[in-house]
């Protein structure tokens, strides 16, 4: 779906939408289909407008799912030592450094590789579904403010090249070698990446405030035809 | 020449969280977004004393996570703890220097930056500096931008704390320094989040103002 309609006007008078990093107050609020709005006095990114942004998410996010399974169950590494071997996999960490004694330490690392990127493929899936009922409104506003808050901390990219440094790392001491569930640690990374760039919440507000208005807007339209049915 | 309109001086608001403009409740402080129900202010409540708080702490923190070992990497009994310092250093003596400017780029650098980043936001709110306040938006852009990657030396010990686990011949522990280290990331985050970018340009304006150019305030 995409965004045509302009938002609901909360008495603005003329203007739309002020900028949220600088207060300009600008006349126009979304995007055209495929460009994005920037601020003309501070360069901020305002809105880009990402066709068919709803669609694209729920497949994204449905497939970031999806790919979590055999990442979080097969190991990213494999770390061998004369004949012994250990493997690494998405969760061990955590629970090596929470048997350790660093509570703080596992669950800020449990946080920013598993519970974040999940918690926002959840999330958007969720938004992208129920933004179609109006019965989850409220649920669905829920979902979309969480996901605001839990945006920043999903660190796939980061945890990516955090593998790739202790793979380079302990390869003069040991045999290091590189396991399935690293490819699809990578590929749910670019999928991550990608919901993010694909989702556009404008998109999701549009949608549900086109749910709102819909019985109303029968009406006012209906009227005009039996205006002219009553004059012609 | 009249200044660009600020959403402020005309009594309207914006939802940090989904971006509505809202015309402000008549003598609130607050209220609450009719599109997505966020708290809506007219600027982030406490938004500099908060940052300020919050990259002092920071910078406080930063003292132990670079002087307790970060990490212990125990090979066939032997081992010494290092730095967060020490670790870049052995990868560059090692011949890694790629790496090891990756790391020291993540893990020193970065943090560093961003606290700075954060005292000049604030200086230049706080004593209004004649700086340009797009320059600083490009500090905030930057400081808002870098500070995630920081979290990779941490990611890279918990790897390699489960990973070489072998009793006596190979084993690797975190260190003390790794919390403080976390906490510095977690704190100067939200330091970041706290800060209110639109406070520069009110201090450009309110700057403009006494110098008595004319235009709307």
């Amino acid at each position: 779906m995409q965004v045509s309609q302009q938002p609901q006007n909360e008495g603005g008078g003329q203007w739309l939408r002020a900028c949220h990093q600088c207060d300009l107050l600008l006349t126009r609020a979304l995007a055209p289909v495929g460009q994005k709005l920037q601020c003309p006095r501070c360069g901020a990114t305002l809105h880009r407008n990402m066709d068919h942004s709803i669609v694209h998410t729920a497949a994204l996010s449905i497939s970031g799912l999806l790919l979590f399974i055999p990442t979080a169950s097969l190991p990213l590494l494999e770390f061998s030592l004369f004949s012994f071997g250990a493997e690494n996999t998405l969760m061990n960490g955590v629970f090596s450094l929470f048997s350790a004694g660093y509570y703080w330490l596992a669950t800020l690392v449990l946080f920013c590789s598993v519970i974040a990127p999940l918690g926002k493929f959840l999330l958007l899936t969720f938004v992208c579904w129920g933004s179609g009922h109006r019965r989850l409104r409220w649920p669905v506003t829920t979902a979309l403010r969480s996901y605001q808050h839990l945006q920043e901390w999903g660190m796939l990219d980061v945890y990516m090249l955090g593998v790739l440094v202790a793979l380079v790392k302990m390869s003069d001491l040991g045999r290091m070698s590189v396991e399935p569930g690293f490819y699809c640690f990578a590929a749910m990374m670019v999928v991550a990446s990608a919901t993010t760039v694909a989702f556009d919440p404008e998109a999701v507000w549009a949608r549900m405030a086109g749910l709102e208005n819909r019985p109303q807007a029968t009406g006012p339209q209906a009227d005009p035809e039996q205006n002219n049915g009553a004059q012609g | 020449m009249n200044r660009p309109a600020r959403a402020l001086s005309e009594q309207l608001w914006t939802c940090l969280c989904c971006h509505q403009l809202q015309r402000s409740p008549a003598g609130q402080h607050r209220s609450r977004c009719p599109r997505c129900g966020a708290r809506v202010h007219g600027r982030i409540d406490g938004s500099l004393l908060l940052t300020w708080a919050l990259t002092i702490t920071g910078a406080l923190l930063l003292i132990p996570a670079n002087i307790l070992p970060v990490m212990t990497v125990i090979y066939l009994g032997s081992g010494d703890p290092s730095t967060i310092i020490g670790g870049a250093l052995e990868l560059y003596h090692s011949g890694l220097w790629g790496i090891a400017l990756i790391v020291f780029v993540a893990s020193i650098a970065v943090p560093v930056m961003k606290l700075v980043g954060l005292v000049m936001l604030c200086l230049i709110v706080q004593w209004r500096l004649k700086v340009s306040p797009r320059q600083a938006m490009r500090v905030y852009r930057v400081v808002n931008g870098i500070g995630r990657w920081s979290l990779l030396d941490l990611f890279m010990i918990s790897i390699l704390v489960a990973l070489v686990d072998m009793g006596a011949i190979a084993e690797v522990h975190a260190g003390a320094g790794s919390t403080a280290f976390a906490t510095v990331v977690v704190v100067t985050m939200f330091a970041v989040r706290s800060f209110d970018p639109r406070l520069v340009w009110d201090a450009h304006e309110s700057r403009l103002a006494e110098n008595g150019e004319p235009g709307r305030a």
